[in-house]
Order: structure tokens, then sequence, then C-alpha cells
């Protein structure tokens, strides 16, 4: 094993030079002036005290929550029953239906998303409602996929102990599947919610000019404005309430741990 | 007793394999019934067609008195103790055993009632808030029997649950299961590979092969009355003799008529022929039913197995040569090489290659490295008939030995009597050769060619003794005999008495210990 540890030194460098050195540069631009060269550094919460005074950005926060929300509980809902189906098919079935699952995958999502945009151009939808559909869309594999490994290497003694003990399906399903899958939706909860939180080009090209969320707004700072200091402090406020809720799902993915304790 | 469950002719096929061929069975109330049987013989399908898991694709099961086929799992009477438990890991002993319970909607503290007293019953009062997860094998055993009972069933079906276990805790639970089975007086229909514990619990055992039900039974009948060869080897240890049925209490094996206690079958009627080792008994040379010779000894703890020859085998002896070593040198090469005469059998002529002769005569050349060199020329006349041809191997170097082919015509000893033919031929072997060999016995039957056959099919028997008198670290040149033999007759005898290898005894048993089966026939 320790000849082999040498090779985490390369990526050890790549962690350094391209998450964990713009991380730090976003926590430093974050608290500083506009216009600041290295030398002259001036710290400030202004940023801050900027995005919650104005009542604009708090709203556009809560709108991407709210789409990401909907969004994960749209894959739930739509990925769940799917991924049911496709554990109930033999080997070769599942094999082929996972295949379909991920095939959309191979093709770039910027692309699949302007398809979408042609698509959607003939019906009279919401801003929100395209934009929803596009999340959905792109990010159901994520939740199919998680919620189907929970399910495929399920037991199947235990849904046979069920039905011997008196189950019907409904009850076998609500009593043993479904509380055995639960450590699958919540991975592909994570999976869909924090994509879809921070996603800037499906909210562009779908919702067109006038629906923005919160990865628009920080593109628009960085990109077009220019105030990279405004920027990074929306970042890292968007960081901040990801970590949350991330460690929110650990909870509970640890209460129902503990449940059978 | 009444009637609980009837089995009428079940057949299941699975993608066209025949799984069970025909299984009529009755199964009576508080029954103790075992399904016994090796992997593979179709006792847990027959298990899981009577849970509802699986549908048979013919036959009936008649559940007190109802045609229960088309009931699913979840509304049958009656439950499953499952091959690795299949508790449910989401949930603590006590909502693992209140499951069926909750689901049938029963009240709080009827549940609590009833759980607590199954948690008494299994003797693990007080642990119904643990994790499943962390119980030990036996523990997870005894809720998930629990978890079954407590639905109050009227028949428990328990698949191999003790396969899991390790031998003593097999041997606690068996006990457990047998009082358990006492106490709340159901019947219990467990199915299992093992046949101690099949021996140690059942009220009755059904013997099952190739989805085939071979004989039912109490467990003395079926130890002590195996109804053919299968049974009786797969219960217990067994002499088993072919032989034939003169008349009634006549049965003749081995060149003699004995007495025994079986009648019914059809004159001359050729039949299989069981002895338990136990009963038979070593006594001294004269006093007792068939002579033999101990051939091994064997300690087993509560008894020694002592194998007996009461008739020889087919056997066949030949001349060992053993020579000096013979090495030739080319100095100017720097290569030295050697080879041995050799026989051969008149019939491998025709499909003799240079790597055969190149191996019987263990031909080989190596150089001052004693690095080995490939022999590039193998030079050979040899015609079809018997007579002694010269071979010359050399290496592209030019060093080169010549040495003898004998081609012989084929000498077969046919033992009509038993049945075998057996061959083997003389060789020649150094005696660095022989020192070398790693696997003597293989080497010397490989070396000599021997091979023994079923005259009657043609298929290989075994040759099971290898009697030479050399010791191959000390032996010098010269000529040595060396006998090759089939197995003969022998017989498995369990005493608590020892003997000596090699000393002539007589065998001792009585008429009764003596069992004539019917043959198996085509099952």
């Amino acid at each position: 094993m320790k000849t082999f540890s040498k090779l985490v030194w390369p990526y050890m460098a790549w962690i350094t030079v391209f998450i964990v050195a713009p991380m730090l540069l976003i926590l430093l631009y974050a608290f500083t002036k506009e216009g600041n060269s290295v030398l002259t550094l001036q710290f400030t919460l202004n940023n801050f005290t900027r995005f919650f005074s104005d009542s604009i950005f708090p709203s556009v926060m809560a709108r991407s929550l709210k789409i990401a929300l909907m969004t994960t509980l749209l894959c739930i809902l739509f990925g769940y029953p799917a991924a049911y189906c496709i554990s109930k098919l033999n080997d070769k079935q599942q094999a082929l239906a996972i295949l379909l699952v991920t095939l959309p995958m191979w093709i770039n999502m910027l692309i699949r998303t302007y398809a979408w945009r042609g698509i959607l151009s003939y019906f009279d939808f919401d801003s929100e409602i395209k934009v929803l559909i596009g999340m959905v869309y792109n990010f159901i594999p994520f939740m199919i996929l998680q919620i189907h490994t929970s399910l495929s290497k399920m037991d199947q003694s235990l849904i046979a102990a069920a039905e011997d003990l008196g189950a019907n399906k409904t009850q076998t399903f609500m009593r043993v599947i479904f509380p055995l899958s639960i450590p699958g939706v919540i991975a592909g909860i994570t999976l869909v919610f924090l994509p879809a939180v921070s996603s800037f080009f499906i909210p562009k090209l779908l919702g067109g000019g006038d629906y923005v969320l919160i990865g628009n707004l920080i593109e628009n700072y960085f990109v077009s404005t220019g105030d990279w200091n405004f920027g990074s402090a929306i970042s890292l406020i968007m960081a901040v309430l990801i970590i949350f809720s991330m460690f929110l799902t650990k909870r509970i993915d640890h209460q129902i741990g503990e449940e059978k304790e | 007793m009444k009637k609980l469950i009837q089995f009428k002719n079940i057949i299941k096929e699975f993608d066209g394999n025949l799984v069970l061929k025909g299984i009529d069975l009755d199964i009576y109330e508080n029954e103790f019934v075992t399904l016994l049987g090796p992997s593979g013989c179709g006792k847990t399908t027959l298990l899981r067609i009577l849970g509802g898991f699986l549908e048979q694709t013919k036959g009936e099961i008649i559940f007190d008195g109802q045609e229960i086929s088309k009931v699913p799992a979840y509304k049958r009477e009656v439950n499953t103790v499952f091959q690795k438990y299949a508790l449910f890991p989401h949930m603590n002993v006590y909502d693992n055993i209140a499951f069926g319970l909750k689901i049938k909607k029963q009240s709080k503290d009827v549940i609590e009632q009833k759980v607590n007293r199954m948690l008494s019953l299994i003797g693990l009062e007080g642990y119904g808030k643990r994790n499943v997860t962390l119980l030990s094998g036996g523990q997870q055993q005894r809720v998930a029997i629990a978890r079954a009972l407590v639905n109050e069933p009227s028949v428990l079906l328990l698949d191999e649950p003790l396969g899991a276990l390790d031998k003593a805790l097999r041997k606690e639970m068996q006990y457990e299961l047998k009082r358990i089975q006492q106490e709340v007086g159901i019947t219990f229909i467990f199915v299992t590979h093992d046949q101690e514990e099949a021996l140690t619990m059942s009220d009755k055992i059904v013997v099952m092969k190739d989805g085939r039900i071979m004989q039912i039974g109490t467990p003395a009948d079926i130890y002590n009355e195996p109804a053919n060869e299968y049974v009786a080897r797969f219960i217990g240890e067994s002499n088993i003799i072919e032989g034939e049925m003169r008349e009634d209490y006549k049965v003749f094996f081995d060149d003699r008529v004995y007495d025994c206690v079986d009648f019914g079958f059809k004159k001359n009627e050729p039949v299989d022929i069981m002895v338990r080792p136990e009963d038979l008994e070593i006594v001294e040379r004269g006093k007792g039913t068939i002579s033999g010779e101990v051939k091994s000894i064997l300690f087993k703890g509560v008894h020694n197995e002592i194998i007996v020859q009461t008739v020889s085998g087919a056997s066949k002896t030949v001349t060992m040569h053993v020579l000096q070593n013979h090495d030739l040198t080319n100095e100017e090469a720097g290569e030295k090489i050697s080879a041995n005469d050799f026989y051969m059998d008149l019939e491998d002529v025709a499909n003799l290659s240079d790597a055969e002769v190149i191996a019987r005569a263990n031909a080989q050349a190596w150089d001052t490295d004693d690095e080995l060199v490939s022999l590039s020329k193998v030079e050979y006349e040899v015609k079809e008939e018997p007579g002694v041809y010269p071979v010359t191997f050399k290496t592209s170097a030019g060093t080169a030995i010549t040495v003898k082919i004998t081609v012989l015509e084929p000498k077969f000893i046919e033992d009509q009597r038993k049945g075998v033919g057996i061959t083997a031929f003389d060789f020649y072997k150094t005696a660095d050769e022989l020192k070398e060999s790693i696997a003597l016995d293989t080497d010397l039957c490989i070396w000599a060619k021997a091979e023994a056959w079923d005259l009657e099919d043609g298929s290989p028997i075994e040759i099971e003794d290898i009697i030479y008198d050399f010791d191959e670290e000390t032996i010098t040149e010269g000529d040595f005999p060396i006998t090759f033999a089939t197995k003969g007759r022998e017989f498995k005898v369990h005493t608590t008495k020892s003997s000596e290898v090699g000393k002539k005894v007589d065998i001792l048993f009585s008429p009764q210990d003596i069992h004539v089966m019917s043959k198996m026939g085509n099952l």
C-alpha cells in the first residue's frame, strides 16, 4: 500500500490548484472591496449587507431554493416508480433500461437544453414551468440510478418474508421495500438538489431573460458586470446554504438509521 | 391423527427442466416432517410451492380439505423460516416479531402480550429493543422462528434453517427446535441435506432425489430398512453389495448363498444388499461368516473404521528394470544426454509420435549449466509387429543416444468372474528417476501404463492397490516385481476393538444384519 500512496500527490495538486485555491479566492473576494490590488487589500462586509438590504437578492435565492426543491420532489415522484419498475425486470432488461436512462447523458447537456427550448417554444407555458421541465429532465437520471441501486440490491427474501407474514403487495411496499430504499432516495436528493439549486444555463435558456435564479445572478456579476467581489459574496452565501441543506439530509438519514436501534 | 396437507402428483417445470416429477405426500397434524436430499433434489422447491412463492406446473395441494394452489402466499396459514432468516434490518427484534400481528391489525396490548410470550419461548426475554443485525446467528435464528410462530400458523416451514450455524450451535438448535415444536404442537416441515439433523428431529423423513420421493418413513425405518441403494448410501454409512435373491430368505453374493430375513422377491432377482458397518464384528479366523484380511484401520473417535478385504481384486504383475544412470557425455559440445529403453503395446504403434517417443523414453539432454537442451531429432523405424527396434535422440550440437523399443502383443488379464480387465507393461527406470518421484504410486501406474476397465461397458476402473517390495530411496539396479490390482470386495467395519493391518480375520454377522433392497432401475 505504501508504494501506491505516492499516487495521491498528483490528485492533491489538482485539488489544490483547481478547488482549494479558487475557494480561497472566492472567500478573499467576498470580504474585500472592489478595485483592490493584492497590495492594498481592504476588508469589508459591504457585499453581504448589499445582498440582504436589497429585497431582490434574497427573493432570487428563495426562488432558486423553491425551484430546486420542486425539481427534487418531482424527480422522486417520477423517478421512484421508474426505478421500481426497472428493478422488477430481469437482468438483461434491467441493463437495457439503465442504458436508456443514461443514454441522453452521452449528449452534451447544453445541446439537450437547446433542444428543449425548441420543443417548449410551441407551448405557452410559464417560464417557471419551462425551467422546471428542463431541470427535471436533466437531473432525473441521477435519482433513478440511486433508487434503482438501493432497490435492486435489496434482499429478495425480505419481500418473500413480508408476504409470508401476511402482508399484501401494498403493505409489503410500505413497510419493507420503501423504508429500506430511503438511503437511495437520500443519495438521489443530494445529487439532484445541489446541481438544481445552482444551475444557471437551464433558466437562462428555457426561462427567457426575465426568469433569474441565483446561478444567473452569480454568472452576471462575474461575466457581465465584472463585480467579482459581489459575485463571490453570493457564491459564498449559496455555498453556506448548500452545506446546511446537506447537513440536514445527513441528519434525516441518520435519524432513520437510529430508529431501528 | 388428521391429514393436514396432501400433495397430489405435484410436477414442477423450470425452463423445460422437471424439478419435481410427481410428488405424492401426506402430512399429518403435529408432525415433524423432514424433506431430506442433496441440493437440487427439489426439496426447497416443494417447500416454496407450499409457502405460495412458486406455483406448481401440475398437481394439487389440499390444505385442511381445501385446494390452495391459487391462494396467494400472504393468505396461506403457513409461515416460513427462511434460509438466511430474512429478518427486517430496519426493525428491532420486537418489531420483527410483531410484523405479522401488526399486518393483521391486532390491538397493541395483544401484540405486546404475544410478542413477549414468544421472546420467552425462544429464550430472548429483554431483547426486544435490540437491533437484529447485531444479534448472533443463533439469536437471529430464534427471532426468525418467533416471527413466524407468533402468527399461530398450523404449519411452520423451515428451509435449511440451521445451515449457517456452526456445528455446536446447530446441535443445540436441533434440540431447541424439537422442544419448540412439541411445546406449540403444530406441524413442522423441515428441509435439510443433513442426515443427522433429519434423524435427530423428525417424526417422519421424506428422502428425495432428482425430483422424486425415494422413501417415506420414520427415522428408524429409513435407517434400518432403506428402500434402495440411494437411501442406504445417503443415510448413515453402509456396505452395499450387488447380489441375487435365490429364494425367500436366501441371498447370493460373492460366490456364496447367505441366510437373510428378507422375502417377497422374484426368483433369482438381481438385488442390492446392505450391511451397516456397526453390525459387523471382527473375529478370529474360523469363527466368523466371511474370511478376509485387514486392509486399513482409521481412528474415528468413538469407533475404529476397519476395512476388511474378503475377495481380492483383479491384478497384473510386471517387472520394473532398474538401471544405473546412463548419461552419455559429449565433451566437445559440453552436453549430456540420457534415455531409457521402453516397452510398448503393438496397438499403440500406429499412433506413435516423436513427442510420445521422447516421453516414453524419458529422453533428456542438458548442458554444463544443467539447463535442458532441446532434442532436435528423433530417429526410429518401428514396424507394426512385435520385435525390438532402435531409436536415436540427437541434439543440434550432435550429442546422440540410442535406446531400444520393445514392441509386444497386448497382454490383458480378463477376470470374467469379477468382470474386470487389467493390463500393465514392464518398464525401465533409473534409480535417480525413482528417487525424484514425488507421488510414486501414481508414477508407477503411468510408467507401467497400468489400466483396468469394466468388461461389460469398458468404463475405467480405479487401480486401488500397487504392491511392491522396494524402498525407492535405497534402490539399486535389478528387476523388481510390481503388482497392480483393482479393489476387491471390501467391508467397512465400525468397532470399538482394534486390529492390525494385514491380519487374517473373519467378519461375523447374522441373517438379521443383511438387508436386501430392490435395484434402483432407471430412477
